[in-house]
C-alpha cells in the first residue's frame, strides 16, 4: 500500500509540474476536450417539465404519456377570459363572448397554424339541432313528446307547467345534475317572455293605431321570426358560449400543433398564444388568462430556468467572492473559476453524448455542480498557498500541492461519483439519470480542475514573472490562515467525551422528529407560486365547476366506455364522467329511441298554428309558471345553488330574499293581460311563427338517422377519440382538487373500486413519489455500500471506516428531524438531498480521518487545523451553491435549496465535532488500531 | 326541463333531516354491563333515536368551501299514529324560506311554499336523496325511528377513543336483501353511555362522510346530541344542525298538524 501510494503521489506529483511548465499545452488538451464535448452538448435535449420526469417505466405514466400524445384535447391550452373587472353583468358578458369570437377569429388564422391545430370558443349547436333528442333517453323523448304536444302557447305553457310539477314530484331516474341546462332554459324562458311582451305590446299598439285610423294590422309589426329562432334555440339548446357562473368569465381551447414533450414550440407557442390572448382581451376591456397542462409545463420550463439561472450566478458569483475573501488572492476567481465552468461544460457535453436529455433534477444539479466542482480547486489551492508559506518555487509548489492533496481529493471525488453512479440500480429514469449526470460531473470536474488550475498557475506565474514582480510580492499577496480550525482541534481533543456526548445527544434529539416527515404529494405546491396558470385551475373549480386534474380511462370499446361511464357516475367522490359516450348510441338503444322520435314526429306534422290565443287561459298559466319558477328559486337558493338561483331571481325580479325588486319581462306580459285580456288576440302572429319556428326546430332535432364519429363536433372528436380512431377517452371529474392527500385518496379509491385502468397527472406523481423514495432507499443503501468497501479499501480498517461513515447517518438523522419539525414534505425534487448527501457527506469525515493517520498519535488538534479550513470552506461552497435556490421561483427548488445546506450543514457540523472526538476516544482513550491492517501501530 | 325537479326534493329533504334529528331522540341512561354483542351495542346506541311526540327548534348551516349558506331555523313536530311516523317542519329562517313547511307521513311527502302558498306533494324517492344542498341524507339520520343500524348486520371491531371517550367501533354491513344505502358503516359507540359519538359512511372503499354527534344533554331523563355534524370527505362542504329546544311527549305536538290541511294554514 505505501509503495502505491508512493507511486501514486510521485505520479501527482509529475502531473502537477507538468502541467504547471507546460500551460500552454495543458490549455490547448483542455480546449480540445471542450470542443470535442460540444458535440454532446449540441445533442442535448433540455425539458424542465414535471411531466418529462414521469417515470415510464409505470403504466400509469405510460398511459399518460399515450393520452397527452394521442388525444389533441389533452394538450389543449385553456383561455380563460374574465370580465369580471366590468361591473354590469350584461356588458361583462357582451365583452367576453366578443373576446372569444375575435380570438376565435384570430387564432383560426394561417399565422398561427405553426402553433395551433383548432380552437373552440363555442359549442357546435347544429350536431344537436341535429341529432339533439336520438341523444336523449327513450323515457325521456316520451317525456319531451308531452311538453311540445301542442306547440301553441297557452297548451305549450300548460305543459310546461305540467312537466314543472310532475318534476317536482320527481321520479328520481330521471333527474340530471346539470344546472348548466337548466339555467340555460330559463334565460331561453326569459327571453320568449320578452318576445312576447314585445308582441302584446305591440298588437295593443297598433290596435289603438288601428282604432285611430293608422290602418296597421294587428301584430303584422311585431316581432320577427329570426328573433323567434334564437329565443327558441336558447330554450331547446343553451348557450353556445362555455360561460363561468355569472356568465362574466368564458373559455376557449386552443389545441396546440404540440405536445409538452416538444419543448421548442411549446415555450413559443404558449408564449405567442399568450401574449396574443392578452392583447385582444384588452381591446375589449377585459383579461386572459392560460391554464391547462401544457400551460403549466411551460410555467415549469420558464420558472425552473429562471430559478436555474438565478441560483447559478448567485452561486458562482458567492463562491468566487469567497474564493478572493479566503485565498486573498484577485486571480482565484479565474484559476478556479474557469476549470470550474469548464468542468461544468463538459458534464453537459458528457450527459448529451450519453443520456442525451437533462430534466429538472439533473439541471439543477448543475448549479450543485459549482459548490461541488470547485472543492477540488479549494483543495489544491490551499495545499499550493501552504506550499508556498513554506517558502517553495512555484513548480515545486504545484507538485507538492498535488502529492500532499491530490491523493484525497481522488478518493474523495471517485467515492463520491461511484456513489452517484450506484443511482444505477435505481428503478426510474429520473433516479438513473441524476446519478450518472452527477457521477460525470464529479469527474468531469476533477479532470478540469486536475488539467486547468495547474494550467493556470503556471500561466499567472509567468505573467508575474514576465511583469517582473518578486516572489516576496506574490507571497504577501495569497496569504491564506491554514490553521483556521487549530484551536477548534485542541478543544476536542481536551473533552473528546463531552464533545461526542453533546454531538450524539444533539444528533438524537434532531432525528426524533424523523417520523413527522411527510411525503408532498400535491405536485401544485411544488410549482412556482402566484402563477396564473396555477390559480386560474382554482379559477376553473370555482367559476367553471371544472377540476384540472382528473382522472383518464381509455378503451377501444365504446361499449366498454358506457359500462364504465354508468358506474364511475355513480361514485360520491366524482362529479361527472366526460366521454363520447353520451354521443354514440348503441344499438340496442337505437331502436327505443327510434320508435319514439318517430311517433313524435309523426304528432308534430300534425301541429297547426291555432287561430286564436285565449288571454284568460294564458294569463292563468303565467300566473302559474311564475309560482313554479319561484319555487325553484327558493329551492336553488336555499340549496345553494347558485347559478340557477341568480338566473331565476333575475326572471322573477326577485333578490336573495326573495323580496319583488324589479320588474321583468313576464311582468310586463302578465300586466298587459291583466290591462286587457283581450290583447291575447293580437299573439296570433306571433304564435303562428312560434309553432312554425318549434316544429321545425323540433323536427330538426328529433331525426333518426344514425351517429357515426364523424359526425360528432371536432371538440368532441378531439377530445375523447384518438388521433387514429381507435380507442376512446374518458375523463372523470372530481368532486374536489384532487391533489388535495386526503381526497385524492378517497378519489383514486374509489376509481380503482371500478376500473384498474386509469391515469392522471394525480396518479403519474404518486407513482413517481413512491418510486423516487422506493429508488432513493435502495440507491442509498448502494450508496453505503459502495462507500463502506471504497473506504475499506483505502483505510484498510473497518472501525476507522466505521467511524468515517458515523457522521453521515447522524446527518441523515437530523435532516430528517428538521424536515419532520419544519414540516418540509420531501418530494421527488428535494429527493436528490439524499444520494448527494450520501456522495458528498462523507468527504469531510474522509478528509479528517486522512489526515489524522498521517498526523499519529496525538495529533487530533492538527489534524482538524490542517483540514478544517478547507472542510470548512468546501462545505460553506456546497451550501452556498445548494443555497442558491432558496430565491428560486419554483418552491420545489426552494424547498432543495433548504433541504441540501441542512443535510451538508449537519455533515460539517457532526464530521468536524463528532468524528474527531470519536477518533480521540478510540484511537488515543481505548487505543484501538485504527491503521491499516498492515501497520498495525499508530 | 329534466334537471328541475331535484332541486325541490333536495330542500325538502334538507328539512326532514333536520326533523329526524330532532324528533325522533330519545334515550335511557342506564348503564348495562360491558360485554354486550355489538348488535345490542348499536340497538341501544339507536334507542337515541326512537320516540315520538317530540317538538323541536333547531338550525341548520351548510358550510361550503369559503362560506356559509343562509341558516335555515325550523321548528319540528313528530309523532308516531297508527304505526307511522308523522313529522312536519316549519321554515322560521331564512326569511325568503319563512313559513315554508315540509309534512312527511311514512314515504309521503309535501312542501307548502310560503312564497307562493301552493302546496306540492314530492317522491317518496326523496327519501333517500341527498338533502339539498347539505350533506345529510335522511338514511344518514336513521329511517323514521328505525334508528342507524336497521338495515345492517353489526359486527363489533374494537374499541377506540373519540375525543377521549372509549367507544366501541361498532361495523356495520347492509343486510341480505335489505337496499342499504352505504356499502359499510363504521359506528363509534360510547362503551360508558352507549352514545354515538361518530359515524363513518363508506361506499366503493372510500370513507365518503362522517357524521359526529355531540353536546349531550338530558332532556326529561334523555340523552340528546344537542349538536349533529355532517362532514363531507368528497366535497368542500359540512353541515351542522343545532338543537336549540326540545321537548319530548310535547303538548304542542298532536294529530291535527299532520295534515295538508293544516300545512295550507301555515304563515
Amino acid at each position: 500500500m505505501e509503495k502505491n501510494r508512493n507511486t501514486r503521489e510521485r505520479l501527482l506529483d509529475g502531473w502537477g509540474r507538468w502541467t504547471a511548465e507546460n500551460w500552454g499545452k495543458t490549455i490547448i488538451i483542455g480546449l480540445a476536450i471542450t470542443v470535442l464535448l460540444s458535440l454532446g452538448v449540441v445533442m442535448l435535449r433540455v425539458n424542465m417539465t414535471f411531466f418529462s420526469v414521469m417515470p415510464e417505466e409505470s403504466e400509469d405514466v405510460k398511459n399518460l404519456k399515450y393520452i397527452t400524445e394521442e388525444f389533441p384535447y389533452a394538450s389543449a391550452i385553456t383561455v380563460v377570459i374574465d370580465g369580471r373587472g366590468i361591473k354590469n353583468t350584461g356588458e361583462a358578458e357582451a365583452a367576453v363572448k366578443g373576446t372569444v369570437d375575435a380570438l376565435t377569429e384570430e387564432f383560426g388564422g394561417e399565422e398561427y397554424a405553426k402553433w395551433v391545430s383548432n380552437v373552440t370558443g363555442k359549442m357546435d349547436l347544429d350536431f344537436f339541432r341535429d341529432h339533439g333528442l336520438m341523444l336523449t333517453e327513450a323515457k325521456d323523448i316520451r317525456r319531451f313528446a308531452d311538453l311540445y304536444r301542442d306547440l301553441n302557447i297557452v297548451p305549450f305553457f300548460t305543459a310546461l307547467n305540467d312537466d314543472f310539477e310532475r318534476e317536482y314530484a320527481g321520479n328520481e331516474e330521471n333527474l340530471a345534475d346539470d344546472e348548466e341546462t337548466a339555467v340555460a332554459q330559463f334565460r331561453g324562458l326569459d327571453r320568449l317572455f320578452g318576445l312576447l311582451t314585445e308582441a302584446a305590446a305591440s298588437s295593443a299598439t297598433s290596435t289603438s293605431a288601428a282604432e285611430g285610423g293608422t290602418g296597421a294590422e294587428s301584430g303584422a309589426e311585431g316581432v320577427s321570426p329570426d328573433r323567434i329562432e334564437a329565443a327558441v334555440d336558447d330554450f331547446l339548446l343553451g348557450q353556445p358560449y362555455f360561460l363561468s357562473r355569472d356568465n362574466r368569465m368564458a373559455l376557449l381551447m386552443v389545441e396546440p400543433t404540440f405536445t409538452v414533450n416538444d419543448i421548442g414550440l411549446l415555450m413559443e407557442g404558449v408564449n405567442t398564444i399568450e401574449a396574443r390572448a392578452g392583447e385582444i382581451a384588452a381591446e375589449f376591456g377585459v383579461e386572459a388568462g392560460l391554464t391547462g397542462l401544457t400551460t403549466v409545463a411551460r410555467d415549469e420550463m420558464v420558472t425552473s430556468e429562471q430559478g436555474l439561472v438565478a441560483s447559478g450566478l448567485i452561486a458562482i458569483v458567492l463562491i468566487l467572492l469567497l474564493m478572493v475573501f479566503s485565498f486573498r488572492m484577485f486571480s482565484s476567481p479565474l484559476i478556479s473559476g474557469v476549470p470550474l465552468l469548464v468542468g461544468i461544460y463538459w458534464t453537459v457535453g458528457l450527459t448529451g453524448l450519453t443520456i442525451q436529455r437533462m430534466n429538472i433534477m439533473t439541471a439543477m444539479y448543475m448549479v450543485a455542480l459549482v459548490g461541488l466542482g470547485i472543492d477540488y480547486g479549494i483543495h489544491l489551492l490551499t495545499s499550493f498557498v501552504q506550499e508556498r508559506d513554506d517558502g517553495a518555487e512555484f513548480v515545486e509548489a504545484v507538485g507538492a500541492s498535488f502529492r500532499k492533496s491530490g491523493s484525497g481529493i481522488i478518493t474523495g471525488a471517485v467515492t463520491t461519483a461511484i456513489a452517484f453512479f450506484a443511482l444505477q440500480v435505481s428503478e426510474t429514469a429520473l433516479m438513473r439519470e441524476l446519478g450518472m449526470v452527477a457521477g460525470l460531473g464529479i469527474l468531469s470536474e476533477l479532470a478540469a480542475m486536475f488539467l486547468l488550475v495547474p494550467a493556470l498557475l503556471g500561466f499567472r506565474e509567468h505573467r508575474k514573472v514576465k511583469k517582473g514582480k518578486t516572489e516576496a510580492r506574490i507571497f504577501k499577496k495569497i496569504y491564506v490562515r491554514n490553521d483556521l480550525a487549530g484551536g477548534f482541534g485542541n478543544w476536542v481533543m481536551k473533552m473528546p467525551m463531552g464533545v461526542a456526548i453533546a454531538a450524539i445527544l444533539l444528533g438524537i434529539l434532531l432525528t426524533s422528529g424523523a417520523g413527522r416527515v411527510e411525503v408532498q404529494q400535491n405536485l401544485m405546491e411544488m410549482e412556482a407560486k402566484g402563477l396564473t396558470s396555477i390559480e386560474l385551475q382554482d379559477t376553473l373549480v370555482e367559476e367553471f365547476d371544472l377540476a384540472p386534474d382528473g382522472l383518464y380511462v381509455f378503451s377501444d370499446s365504446l361499449e366498454d366506455v358506457k359500462k364504465l361511464e354508468d358506474q364511475l357516475d355513480e361514485l360520491d367522490s366524482v362529479k361527472r364522467v366526460e366521454s363520447i359516450a353520451p354521443f354514440m348510441v348503441s344499438a340496442s338503444e337505437e331502436g327505443p329511441r327510434r320508435r319514439e322520435l318517430e311517433s313524435f314526429r309523426a304528432s308534430l306534422s300534425g301541429t297547426t298554428a291555432a287561430p286564436e290565443v285565449d288571454g284568460e287561459l294564458l294569463l292563468e298559466e303565467l300566473y302559474r309558471l311564475e309560482m313554479n319558477l319561484v319555487e325553484l328559486g327558493d329551492l336553488a337558493f336555499l340549496g345553494g345553488m347558485e347559478k340557477i338561483s341568480h338566473t331565476l331571481n333575475k326572471v322573477t325580479g326577485r333578490d336573495d330574499q326573495g323580496q319583488k325588486v324589479s320588474a321583468t319581462a313576464l311582468d310586463g306580459l302578465i300586466e298587459l293581460l291583466e290591462e286587457d285580456p283581450a290583447r291575447a288576440a293580437g299573439l296570433v302572429n306571433f304564435q303562428a311563427d312560434l309553432v312554425s319556428v318549434l316544429e321545425g326546430r323540433l323536427q330538426r332535432m328529433s331525426s333518426t338517422d344514425r351517429i357515426d364519429l364523424e359526425d360528432l363536433p371536432g371538440m368532441f372528436r378531439d377530445a375523447y377519440v384518438s388521433s387514429d380512431g381507435s380507442e376512446f377517452l374518458m375523463m372523470i371529474v372530481p368532486t374536489q382538487n384532487p391533489w388535495e392527500p386526503d381526497f385524492r385518496d378517497i378519489f383514486t379509491t374509489q376509481v380503482e373500486s371500478v376500473t384498474d385502468r386509469a391515469t392522471g397527472m394525480v396518479l403519474a406523481s404518486s407513482v413517481l413519489n413512491d418510486m423516487a423514495e422506493t429508488d432513493s432507499t435502495r440507491a442509498g443503501i448502494t450508496a453505503l455500500i459502495a462507500i463502506f468497501i471504497l473506504l475499506l479499501i483505502d483505510f484498510r480498517n473497518l472501525k476507522l471506516v466505521v467511524l468515517t461513515m458515523l457522521p453521515l447517518l447522524f446527518a441523515f438523522g437530523a435532516l430528517f428531524g428538521v424536515m419532520g419539525y419544519a414540516g418540509i414534505k420531501v418530494d421527488f425534487i428535494n429527493i436528490i438531498a439524499f444520494p448527494l448527501l450520501i456522495g458528498i457527506g462523507v468527504d469531510d469525515a474522509v478528509h479528517i480521518s486522512h489526515r489524522y493517520r498521517l498526523e499519529g498519535q496525538g495529533g487530533i488538534a492538527r489534524a482538524v487545523a490542517k483540514t478544517g479550513t478547507a472542510v470548512l470552506l468546501t462545505s460553506i461552497t456546497t451550501i452556498i451553491a445548494f443555497g442558491s435556490f432558496i430565491p428560486s421561483p419554483m418552491r420545489a427548488m426552494r424547498s432543495t435549496g433548504i433541504v441540501l445546506p441542512v443535510a451538508i450543514g449537519f455533515a460539517f457540523l457532526f464530521s468536524i465535532l463528532l468524528h474527531p472526538a470519536m477518533l480521540q476516544i478510540t484511537a488515543e482513550k481505548l487505543k484501538l488500531n485504527i491503521q491499516s491492517w498492515k501497520r498495525r501501530k499508530l | 326541463m329534466k334537471n328541475i325537479g331535484h332541486f325541490f326534493l333536495a330542500g325538502a329533504l334538507a328539512v326532514l333531516i333536520a326533523t329526524t334529528a330532532a324528533g325522533t331522540a330519545a334515550a335511557q341512561s342506564s348503564n348495562q354491563s360491558a360485554g354486550r354483542s355489538a348488535e345490542d351495542i348499536i340497538k341501544r346506541a339507536d334507542e337515541a333515536f326512537t320516540g315520538s311526540q317530540v317538538y323541536s327548534e333547531s338550525t341548520l348551516t351548510i358550510h361550503r368551501s369559503d362560506r356559509t349558506l343562509p341558516v335555515q331555523e325550523m321548528e319540528s313536530y313528530g309523532m308516531e299514529i297508527g304505526g307511522d311516523y308523522h313529522s312536519l317542519s316549519i321554515y322560521r329562517a331564512p326569511a325568503r324560506m319563512k313559513g315554508t313547511a315540509y309534512l312527511m307521513i311514512e314515504d309521503d311527502l309535501w312542501v307548502r311554499f310560503s312564497s307562493t302558498g301552493r302546496i306540492r306533494k314530492l317522491s317518496s324517492s326523496a327519501k333517500k336523496n341527498a338533502a339539498g344542498g347539505s350533506d345529510f341524507s335522511y338514511a344518514d339520520m336513521g329511517e323514521g325511528d328505525q334508528g342507524i343500524g336497521e338495515k345492517y348486520t353489526a359486527s363489533l371491531a374494537g374499541e377506540e377513543e373519540v375525543d377521549g371517550s372509549l367507544c366501541f367501533v361498532v361495523e356495520l354491513k347492509p343486510k341480505p336483501g335489505r337496499d342499504a344505502p352505504y356499502e359499510k358503516v363504521l359506528a363509534y359507540v360510547q362503551t360508558e353511555k352507549y352514545r354515538y359519538l361518530k359515524v363513518e359512511y363508506f361506499d366503493a372503499g372510500a370513507n365518503i362522510k362522517t357524521m359526529y354527534l355531540s353536546d349531550y344533554r338530558t332532556v326529561d331523563g334523555r340523552d340528546y346530541p344537542y349538536i349533529v355534524e355532517m362532514r363531507s370527505n368528497t366535497k368542500d362542504s359540512r353541515t351542522v344542525v343545532e338543537t336549540a329546544k326540545i321537548e319530548f311527549d310535547s303538548n304542542r305536538v298532536n294529530r291535527r298538524l299532520f295534515s295538508t290541511t293544516y300545512l295550507e294554514s301555515i304563515r
